[in-house]
């Protein structure tokens, strides 16, 4: 054997010992230090308790506690007498080794006093790097991840979707496809049980989706609540599966502490073609989505160039929409209503029309699903709720002397406005309307979705002495709770009931019921889609108020309704004395 | 007063290379029964057997006592090296008392935390004056290192280590050990061993350096990099003047590192290394247990007459550490590599032989692909060593 000086590679085999790549790995390091000075005892000592120890039993560790001055000393140990040295650590920690029996050298000792620097040096510079090192790891994580549930956020996503279409693994059999996952009415969860719960299930969502991918597959969250999948498949029925299984998994009750929640999601396919970037990839898989919402919800549907060409028309008409109701071209036109009991015209509901330069006169079905999209429907609604009142207001019913009664459509985000109850006084104040002749009409489900925020304006509207008219009745929910709720003034039998009269007899058993539900509780009711003589008869048979359709007259301009006042009415059933509701309330 | 030492202490070592397993079983164990329920039954057995079928054989035989054991390549008794065997060693007597357990490894931590848990048998152990550890490892899981450090961690500086690395007869597929009725990988058995009389441990090896000490500049867990900044592989092929098929195929290269050992430079010893593979990408070589950077290494040679001579010292290495007292039985780990370096040389009956001990005496080992022996220091794992248990 060489008589290389032991000693001098002490030093650095110490050293080493507190370079490895986990500092913060004592047990490792104590022992690799033990190792390299022939020691049976290594520890670091706190100043009032041992951290970590070896070779000693748990009476010599408090043995070695009261030793701690910093100076070589003598204990006794079980197994022998253990000669000391200490380096000083940071945070006035100690590091000590022990030798049995035999004690250091001179030159040892010089080297573990060295050492002792060194070590102290060495930690502080590893804690700084590693420092520096986990701020720098944790500031990109920040960057390329999802703050709530740690998946990639939307620049990683699309960063990695760079990559993964630059260089497919096996571009002959396996085709890049993206999943673009929105969930079904997230904004209800946030609602109904908080903004916590959202997160929890959110996080729930995130985790299920990393369960049902492969490992080469990419799990990302691009905002709220929108999740992507990126995967390989060798063709759509594959991709086609894994989006069933992930709406299967999604669509079952998820425990949220103490809640089961169940909502759905609707998902987008898309499989990327050679010349597709990550932008054109991500929007054809959206697209996708949004025509799986359009298709019911809970399900996924497939892209294919038909919904490039759908969404370029709706941005063409969201473009033109902008400029019509900046140059005045959406309108008022108003359809009669006329009362069985007087046998005229008394009211007309506004319905929104838009006066196209090019196409001209538009139904609401051409524009008003873009207009939703778009959030433009509050803006609509304003100005047929302002054209139709202003207009309105300067008729005269030959009979009363008065303004007709009058019905507008009001949207969920509409009823959900602030201003509303606001700009219906002021009108009501300018045109000076009587606001027992005005019906604001809304669906069912706007009062399920949107109670929340309409229930205030509701209140307000009340409080003026303006009704509800709920249209579209026995279509939505039908949760008879509202209409006790809320001041429902009209119910309007649906269109669909009333085609069913005289040739359907269950139609005929719940326009009955509704009639006689809504004479009850003393509320008028209004049928809509008239257009036979024979419904007509029947639903005056009933007990039906009042009737709309186009047996009586096709939504028209305001110059062509105010006439409808004025000239005799035809088509009018066969009438029945008329019965007062012994029950009608007052509201 | 009764002198402790006087309370009864026997060991006694059986073997049989019978094909059968029970038949082996029956064979080994018929000298030892006799003798009464053994404290501690330790089953060497070649990888040729069924493991599993012998372990409940054994346990059936000796009863309630413990059993440890693995799989080996290749047993040894005195005058001869057995292959394709199995070797029994069993201790017994009210002056021992004995406690085992077992700890299982895994893939982020390796052994040490199965060696901390199997080492865990020393709390319930009633001990009398002295005591040991003696571990069985999985020799083919990581670094060995680690089975000392967990070992340590639990033993301390009171506690002497001895063991083996389990073997599979250089198959290098996977090894087993046993703990009671049940067949282990990736883990740690190991056995208390608390008597009134002196236990001891020997260690010798035979190898010599053949370069200066040269700094491990760079080295990470079983893998050395660079020594004195230079490619490890390069280093070691150049001076060991490797012959061409050596520096390019990986068979070949094991065949000759299997006689080259890697030093690791300690206070006042060298502990072996086993080098077993090489990366001829990243010109680094493969070592049995870590070379820890930092510290100092050596590329070792050895002889068959300096291989044969630690042999028979080793015993009487051990004796002498028994405080005067007589060994009564010896156990052996020997690395396999000596045993190919002797066998070679022609000497592996003759290493067998042991002159410094009595014919009455039993002695019975395995080969093993790692030897455990820490007497001082916190380290203790060798490779291409021989390492003796005494007992007194």
């Amino acid at each position: 054997m060489s008589s290389a000086p032991w000693s001098l590679h002490l030093l650095s085999e110490v050293l080493a010992a507190f370079t490895v790549e986990k500092p913060t790995a004592l047990r490792d390091v104590i022992s690799r230090v033990a190792e390299a000075v022939d020691a049976e005892v290594a520890a670091i000592l706190g100043p009032e308790q041992v951290l970590l120890s070896l070779g000693v039993t748990e009476e010599e560790q408090q043995l070695l506690l009261q030793s701690a001055t910093g100076r070589p000393a003598l204990l006794q140990l079980a197994a022998g007498q253990l000669h000391t040295h200490w380096a000083p650590l940071h945070n006035n920690e100690l590091l000590v080794v022990g030798r049995i029996r035999e004690n250091y050298t001179l030159e040892e000792r010089a080297l573990l006093r060295a050492m002792g620097r060194s070590i102290k040096l060495s930690t502080q510079v590893l804690e700084a790097v590693q420092a520096e090192k986990s701020a720098k790891e944790e500031a990109l994580r920040e960057a390329t991840h999802d703050y709530l549930t740690g998946l990639p956020n939307r620049r990683l996503v699309m960063q990695r979707l760079a990559e993964m279409l630059r260089s497919p693994p096996d571009p002959e059999v396996h085709r890049l496809a993206v999943l673009f996952i929105d969930l079904d009415r997230f904004k209800q969860i946030n609602d109904a049980h908080g903004h916590s719960t959202g997160d929890q299930y959110l996080l729930s969502v995130s985790r299920i989706l990393r369960e049902l991918v492969s490992t080469r597959d990419l799990v990302g969250r691009l905002a709220g609540d929108e999740f992507i999948v990126i995967t390989y498949s060798r063709g759509s029925a594959g991709v086609e599966n894994l989006a069933a299984r992930i709406l299967g998994a999604i669509d079952r009750p998820l425990q949220i502490g103490s809640r089961h929640l169940q909502y759905s999601a609707s998902i987008g396919l898309a499989v990327a073609d050679p010349q597709d970037s990550p932008e054109t990839l991500i929007d054809n898989a959206d697209l996708a989505m949004y025509r799986a919402k359009e298709l019911g919800r809970g399900r996924y549907a497939c892209f294919d160039r038909s919904l490039r060409e759908r969404a370029q028309n709706r941005a063409d008409t969201e473009r033109e929409l902008r400029l019509a109701l900046e140059r005045g071209e959406i309108v008022a036109h108003f359809q009669p209503i006329i009362s069985l009991r007087l046998g005229r015209v008394v009211g007309f509901e506004a319905l929104a029309r838009w006066r196209h330069p090019v196409r001209g006169l538009l139904p609401p079905g051409a524009f008003l699903t873009v207009a939703e999209e778009a959030g433009l429907i509050g803006e609509i609604d304003a100005v047929v709720l302002r054209n139709a009142c202003r207009t309105a207001a300067l008729w005269r019913d030959p009979a009363t002397g008065l303004p007709p009664r009058l019905s507008i459509n009001v949207s969920a985000r509409g009823l959900a406005d602030p201003s509303l109850a606001d700009r219906v006084q002021r009108l009501l104040v300018e045109t000076a309307l009587n606001s027992s002749h005005l019906y604001l009409e809304i669906t069912e489900t706007t009062l399920v979705e949107e109670v929340a925020e309409a229930y205030d304006n509701i209140n307000r509207l009340k409080a003026l002495g303006v009704r509800l008219a709920i249209d579209d009745f026995g279509t939505g929910y039908s949760s008879l709770r509202y209409l006790k709720r809320f001041p429902v003034g009209v119910i309007k039998i649906d269109r669909s009931f009333v085609d069913g009269l005289g040739e359907d007899p269950e139609d005929e058993v719940i326009v009955e019921t509704v009639i006689r539900m809504a004479k009850f509780l003393g509320i008028e009711v209004v049928a809509e889609g008239v257009e036979t003589l024979q419904q007509a008869s029947i639903l005056g048979s009933l007990g039906c108020d009042f009737l709309q359709g186009y047996l009586y007259g096709r939504p028209e301009d305001a110059e062509r309704s105010e006439q409808l006042l004025h000239e005799p009415l035809l088509n009018l059933p066969a009438r029945e004395e008329d019965q007062p509701s012994p029950n009608k309330l007052m509201r | 007063m009764t002198d402790a030492t006087k309370l009864e202490r026997w060991v006694l070592v059986g073997t049989s290379t019978a094909r059968d397993g029970a038949t082996a079983v029956q064979e080994a164990l018929a000298g030892i029964l006799g003798k009464g329920e053994p404290k501690l039954t330790i089953l060497f057995a070649s990888p040729a057997y069924d493991l599993g079928e012998l372990a409940p054989l054994v346990k059936g035989a000796i009863g309630s006592s413990e059993l440890i054991g693995c799989s080996t390549a290749g047993e040894l008794i005195r005058h001869q090296a057995l292959s394709g065997g199995l070797l029994i060693w069993a201790l017994g007597g009210d002056g021992f008392a004995v406690t085992t357990a077992h700890g299982l490894g895994n893939t982020e931590a390796g052994l040490r935390d199965a060696a901390h848990e199997a080492a865990g048998c020393l709390r319930q152990l009633q001990r009398k004056e002295h005591t040991i550890l003696f571990l069985l490892a999985d020799g083919l899981c990581g670094d060995q290192m680690e089975v000392v450090r967990g070992a340590y961690d639990v033993a301390g500086a009171g506690v002497p280590l001895i063991g083996g690395c389990a073997a599979d007869d250089m198959a290098l597929k996977g090894t087993q050990q046993i703990h009671g009725t049940e067949v282990l990988s990736n883990a740690v058995v190991a056995a208390a061993i608390t008597s009134n009389a002196p236990m001891a441990i020997g260690i010798a090896h035979g190898w010599l350096p053949l370069t200066e000490p040269m700094l491990v500049t760079e080295s990470k867990g079983t893998n050395l990099f660079s020594l004195d900044d230079r490619p490890a592989l390069d280093v070691y092929l150049d001076a060991h003047d490797a012959p061409p098929e050596a520096r390019t195929d990986s068979k070949a290269f094991f065949e000759f590192a299997h006689t080259r050992p890697i030093g690791v430079g300690r206070r006042n010893r060298i502990e072996i290394r086993y080098v077993y593979g090489a990366d001829f990408v990243k010109r680094s070589l493969v070592i049995f247990a870590e070379v820890p950077e930092g510290g100092m290494a050596y590329l070792m040679k050895g002889s068959s007459g300096s291989v044969l001579e630690a042999t028979s010292e080793v015993c009487s290495l051990a004796e002498q550490a028994l405080d005067g007292h007589p060994a009564r039985a010896f156990m052996l780990l020997e690395c396999v590599a000596r045993k190919s370096l002797l066998s070679n040389a022609g000497v592996l009956d003759q290493s067998l032989t042991l002159p410094n001990v009595g014919p009455e005496i039993p002695v019975g080992g395995f080969y093993t692909y790692g030897e455990i022996a820490r007497t001082e220091g916190s380290g203790g794992l060798h490779n291409q060593t021989i390492v003796a248990l005494a007992l007194a």
